[in-house]
């Protein structure tokens, strides 16, 4: 009697299993018939009524039933899970083409990027980064380099003059000044910044850019170390092994002044229009610090000497990027700086 | 300044070097050639012609004639020239030179052209074609040849006094060369002088040489002596003129001829002007001269102002029989100072203010008088040399030794022999002994240039030649090198405004007027430029801001919304003393469209990230900020910037938000590294509070309100969000609670609970 109740019933559930068509059918079926109340929970309550003999059997039966039961709902229950999981996955089809929302990388402006470059060259090489002031004293700019009042090496250096008596610094050169008393003997700096020079704006002039001022001092600087410093600076700025020549030049700050030329590295040196088929471009100043200016730094010039130069930042830049129009360094054009996102 | 080839070779014995390299070796060893160009190579192949005959083509100015060219045979040339006519000889310019064709005029065969002193590059004149007074049909034109033209940067030979003339530069080139160069002599004939100089201030005039020449004859000076100074970038005027300009750019020496009937007083004085002094000029000016200025002077007044210019009434003219002829020596500051008053820079001062050597001025005079005979048929001279000199103190002889010579230079193998070659090559005096080395300066070097042992080693290197240097590592010792924390922080700063999506741009450190007007900024706290160029450049920028409204409108035009930022110097004045220059960060936000709330948020979330723990707090708006959108940025209870939007009236379209921040506030106030703080043990429990708050309440007075009253086991207090709805605005916030050493009861949080209600008064 209770035996034919049980395989009815679960034939019957295996069927109703099989039908459902919604995970909460599904849920439905257990609960009604292997829930803790359910049907087969019923009938196990049923059995106590039974012979032990009896009750051997249904005990067996309605074990099966419970474990045939069982493993078709979790079938059912998995395909439905697999479904509904598949179902999502495919509502989450997503355009990643699409932009992303939000800000992109900004640009550093590219004499940012070069001085930081150049920077850090020369500290892996011992030289500390020294900061001056835009407004400076017409001492630091001139004199104590050298240049006394009415020397005509100032006609060299348009001036901006300032209504406080002081000057914009027409090179970073004060910064040598600067360096000396502040860091004595022996010393290796860098100055970058900016300077000013009074003359009219074009595509190749502009009144207000950046240098970079170098200047080593110790016992026994020559003129063969300045080359060999030069040649390896260089060769690691412009990321390949260049050659350099000096030749004479007059700069009152050093002595002897050389102007450094570098071998063209468009035509290596075969003469092309960049370096006016001569082969060379004339890319710094430089020079032994004259030992007047080592003097105004209260440096002893028979016991130290030195080397200075000063790079020209705003060149490099045009040249790295072939940049034809100075105005666009200042010119504040996102369209022209946000190239520069590297 | 322009070096003719043939000039130089002329003072050289024996120079073999080509034209085409000269310029390539003075750059390496002497100064920097800026251009080597052929001149007059048409004189190979110009000739003296005779016109045989000149007809008028009719209704034209012009004629055609039939030209006797010797070498080219007799040529149909068209001529339009006034003076041209029958039996005259002139020069005759076959075709393939100066640019002439064969061509037809107004229908006439011309073969060649008929030339002017302008068009043969001998001179300025070209009323018309040039006229021979004698000459044979086919001959070369008399004195006129090819040369080539080496110009040389001026600037690199502001320390050259010696370089300014043609006999300076041979004697580099001799040296360069290893060639003698000829002496010039400096012998005149002894006499009285014939004229009585008065040197009142010998500083500013040391030396003051003069000679007095009668029968002279003004005329055009002979075509060699017209064409040399025409190569060389000098006019011709007349023959005596030209002397004096010759002689100054052979010999660096300014020269002044004065037509000597015309002076007044026996007596020429040296001094300074008086104040409001009136001196006419040669140029034409009259010039109005004070106590900076220094005059030569006769009896009537100043006749010249000294190294700057003659003076025009005592000028050399066409009735000029008796000529003072003057080379002097002028203080060279000074009359730099004069020429950049008078804003008048000649070639003259421009000599003179790189401190001329007051030895030249009697060799000038000796050359002179040679070449006033050439040129002057029947010139004589009257008397002697009148010649008022206070030396200069001499530069003492300079000593060193090779030893320090050689670790200058870093060139170990240099002989004495080779240092002793360079010097005596540049005239320099050398007396050595076991390579110690006693040099004396010659008086062209010695005025300024060459003072110092150092200023030799340039002597020595550049004619070695640096490339001769075996390059060479210094040896220095390794240190970590000190750096600067601004520099450092500067660096980070930047790479973390980009990381964000901000670009950074430069600009100026200018502002003008009406940019710090426009943003009331006051115009007496800048510093201001006094000798600006370009408009524009007026005043010293003291904020950011200007140039930034500017990137804001250029920008504005092409994009719908960007991010940048400046980090640059705002300079404010203090008095006389050196400006403050502070370091400020300008960045903005733009959006075309939106109601700017994003701008402006985003712009404080930035600034969270540069100062931690900044807060802002509502500011009076100045008049270009939004009235109700501007803040001030404050970190550790001080002001480091503010934050704000434009006002709509200062940007052309869309939204434009501002943080703009004193770094060096920043960076003082950054938090310093600290102590770990171990972490929570136990866990903390959280309750949301909602507050009703007035339309236009402040979230961060809410805030401060709650922190004020939550206790002390309270952890955090948090902004949620904001609610507006029928009943009004109002605000929730999530309190965080726990303790260190224990996890808190139910009760203590409800106990915390009630005394945050009842103190906010829920
Ligand atoms: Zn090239």
């Amino acid at each position: 009697m209770i035996e034919t109740q049980l395989s009815e019933l679960a034939a019957a559930t295996e069927a109703r299993i099989a039908a459902v068509t919604t995970a909460e059918e599904l849920e439905a079926i257990r609960v009604e018939v292997l829930g803790r109340k359910g049907r087969l929970a019923e009938v196990s309550k049923d059995m106590g009524k039974l012979s032990p003999e009896q009750r051997g059997v249904v005990g067996k039966l309605l074990n099966a039933a419970k474990q045939t039961l069982e493993t078709a709902l979790t079938a059912r229950k998995t395909a439905f899970d697999e479904a509904a999981l598949s179902a999502r996955l495919e509502r989450e089809w997503l355009d990643l083409t699409a932009p992303a929302a939000g800000a992109g990388l900004g640009s550093l402006h590219p004499l940012t990027q070069i001085q930081a470059e150049i920077e850090d060259l020369f500290v892996s090489l011992g030289f500390t980064v020294l900061d001056g002031p835009e407004v400076e004293t017409e001492f630091n700019n001139f004199d104590a380099l050298n240049i006394p009042p009415d020397h005509p090496a100032r006609d060299m250096q348009d001036t901006f003059w300032l209504s406080n008596g002081h000057l914009l610094r027409t090179h970073t050169s004060p910064v040598q000044v600067r360096g000396m008393k502040k860091l004595g003997p022996p010393l290796r700096m860098i100055a970058p910044g900016r300077v000013f020079r009074n003359e009219e704006v074009d595509a190749s002039h502009e009144h207000t850019f950046y240098q970079l001022e170098g200047m080593m001092v110790d016992k026994d600087v020559s003129v063969a170390h300045l080359i060999y410093f030069m040649k390896t600076l260089l060769s690691a700025i412009f990321k390949r092994d260049v050659t350099v020549r000096l030749r004479p030049g007059y700069f009152p700050f050093v002595e002897p002044g050389f102007e450094l030329d570098i071998q063209c590295l468009i035509c290596q040196g075969a003469g092309c229009p960049v370096c006016k088929q001569s082969g060379w471009v004339e890319l710094l100043p430089c020079g032994l610090v004259h030992p007047n200016v080592l003097r105004l730094g209260g440096i002893d010039p028979e016991e130290y000497s030195g080397f200075a130069f000063g790079l020209g930042l705003t060149r490099l830049v045009m040249m790295r990027y072939a940049i034809d129009d100075i105005r666009q360094l200042q010119g504040g054009d996102l369209r022209f700086l946000t190239q520069f996102a590297f | 300044m322009k070096f003719s080839y043939n000039w130089l070779a002329e003072h050289i014995d024996g120079l073999t070097v080509p034209p085409a390299e000269i310029g390539k070796l003075i750059t390496m060893k002497t100064a920097e050639c800026e251009g080597v160009e052929a001149h007059g190579a048409h004189f190979e192949h110009v000739v003296v012609a005779r016109v045989l005959t000149s007809e008028p083509i009719a209704g034209t100015h012009l004629a055609v004639t039939s030209v006797d060219t010797g070498r080219y045979g007799v040529k149909q040339v068209v001529c339009g020239a006034p003076n041209c006519r029958a039996g005259i000889l002139t020069a005759y310019v076959p075709p393939g030179q100066l640019g002439v064709t064969t061509a037809k005029l107004r229908g006439v065969d011309s073969d060649g052209m008929l030339a002017s002193a302008k068009e043969l590059g001998i001179s300025a004149e070209d009323e018309g074609i040039i006229e021979f007074a004698a000459g044979e049909p086919g001959a070369a034109i008399p004195g006129c040849t090819g040369d080539t033209i080496v110009e040389i940067d001026n600037k690199s030979l502001t320390h050259r006094p010696d370089l300014w003339g043609h006999h300076g530069m041979a004697r580099e080139v001799a040296a360069i060369a290893g060639r003698p160069l000829k002496p010039i002599a400096v012998e005149l004939p002894a006499g009285e002088p014939a004229v009585e100089i008065e040197i009142r201030d010998a500083k500013l005039c040391p030396r003051f040489s003069a000679l007095r020449f009668e029968n002279v004859t003004v005329q055009p000076s002979p075509l060699w002596l017209q064409q040399r100074l025409e190569s060389v970038g000098l006019n011709p005027i007349n023959n005596i003129v030209d002397v004096t300009n010759y002689l100054m750019a052979e010999l660096a020496q300014p020269m002044h001829a004065y037509d000597a009937a015309k002076l007044q007083g026996g007596r020429i004085i040296v001094r300074v002007a008086e104040e409001g002094e009136l001196c006419p000029a040669l140029n034409g000016q009259t010039y109005t001269l004070d106590p900076g200025n220094l005059v030569i002077a006769d009896a009537g007044g100043p006749v010249g102002i000294a190294g700057v210019i003659g003076g025009g009434p005592s000028a050399i003219g066409e009735g000029t029989t008796t000529i003072l002829l003057e080379a002097a020596n002028f203080h060279a500051a000074s009359i730099r100072r004069a020429s950049t008053k008078l804003k008048l820079r000649t070639d003259a001062s421009m000599r003179f203010e790189k401190s001329q050597d007051p030895e030249n001025t009697v060799r000038a005079l000796a050359r002179a008088k040679w070449l006033l005979e050439q040129v002057s048929p029947g010139i004589r001279l009257v008397g002697g040399l009148a010649d008022v000199y206070y030396p200069l103190p001499a530069v003492a002889p300079i000593s060193f030794d090779l030893v320090w010579m050689r670790r200058k230079l870093g060139k170990p193998d240099l002989t004495a022999a080779e240092v002793t070659a360079i010097l005596t090559s540049l005239a320099f005096g050398v007396a050595e002994a076991e390579g110690r080395f006693t040099v004396t300066v010659p008086s062209w070097r010695a005025t300024k240039d060459v003072s110092l042992k150092d200023d030799l080693v340039e002597e020595v290197g550049r004619m070695i030649g640096y490339g001769n240097l075996t390059p060479a590592p210094p040896l220095v010792p390794s240190v970590v090198p000190p750096l600067p924390p601004e520099r450092t922080y500067l660096r980070g700063l930047r790479q973390l405004l980009t990381a964000q999506g901000y670009t950074e741009v430069y600009n100026y450190s200018f502002v003008n007027e009406a940019q710090a007007a426009e943003l009331g900024l006051p115009i007496e706290d800048h510093v201001r430029v006094v000798n600006p160029i370009a408009q524009g450049q007026e005043l010293l920028r003291t904020s950011l801001l200007p140039n930034i409204k500017r990137n804001i409108n250029d920008n504005a035009r092409e994009f719908e919304s960007f991010r940048c930022f400046e980090i640059g110097r705002e300079i404010h004045a203090r008095g006389r003393e050196l400006p403050e220059e502070i370091p400020h960060l300008a960045a903005v936000s733009f959006e075309r469209h939106g109601d700017g709330a994003a701008n402006l948020f985003e712009l404080k979330r930035l600034a969270g990230t540069i100062a931690p723990g900044c807060t802002v707090e509502p500011a009076e708006a100045r008049g270009f900020e939004h009235p109700n959108r501007a803040a001030i940025v404050i970190l550790r209870n001080e002001a480091i910037g503010r934050l704000f939007e434009f006002h709509p009236s200062m940007v052309e379209t869309g939204l434009a938000a501002v943080l703009d921040l004193d770094l060096t506030k920043v960076q003082a106030l950054r938090t310093a590294a600290g102590k770990y703080q171990p972490l929570r043990r136990f866990p903390t429990s959280a309750f949301d509070v909602t507050v009703p708050v007035a339309e236009r309440e402040l979230a961060g007075n809410v805030l401060a309100r709650l922190r004020e009253g939550v206790g002390p086991l309270a952890l955090d207090v948090r902004y949620l969000y904001d609610y507006k709805g029928d009943s009004g605005r109002s605000m929730s916030f999530r309190i965080t609670l726990g303790a260190a050493d224990r996890t808190l009861t139910g009760e203590e949080v409800t106990a915390v609970r009630s005394q945050v209600m009842s103190w906010m008064g829920l």
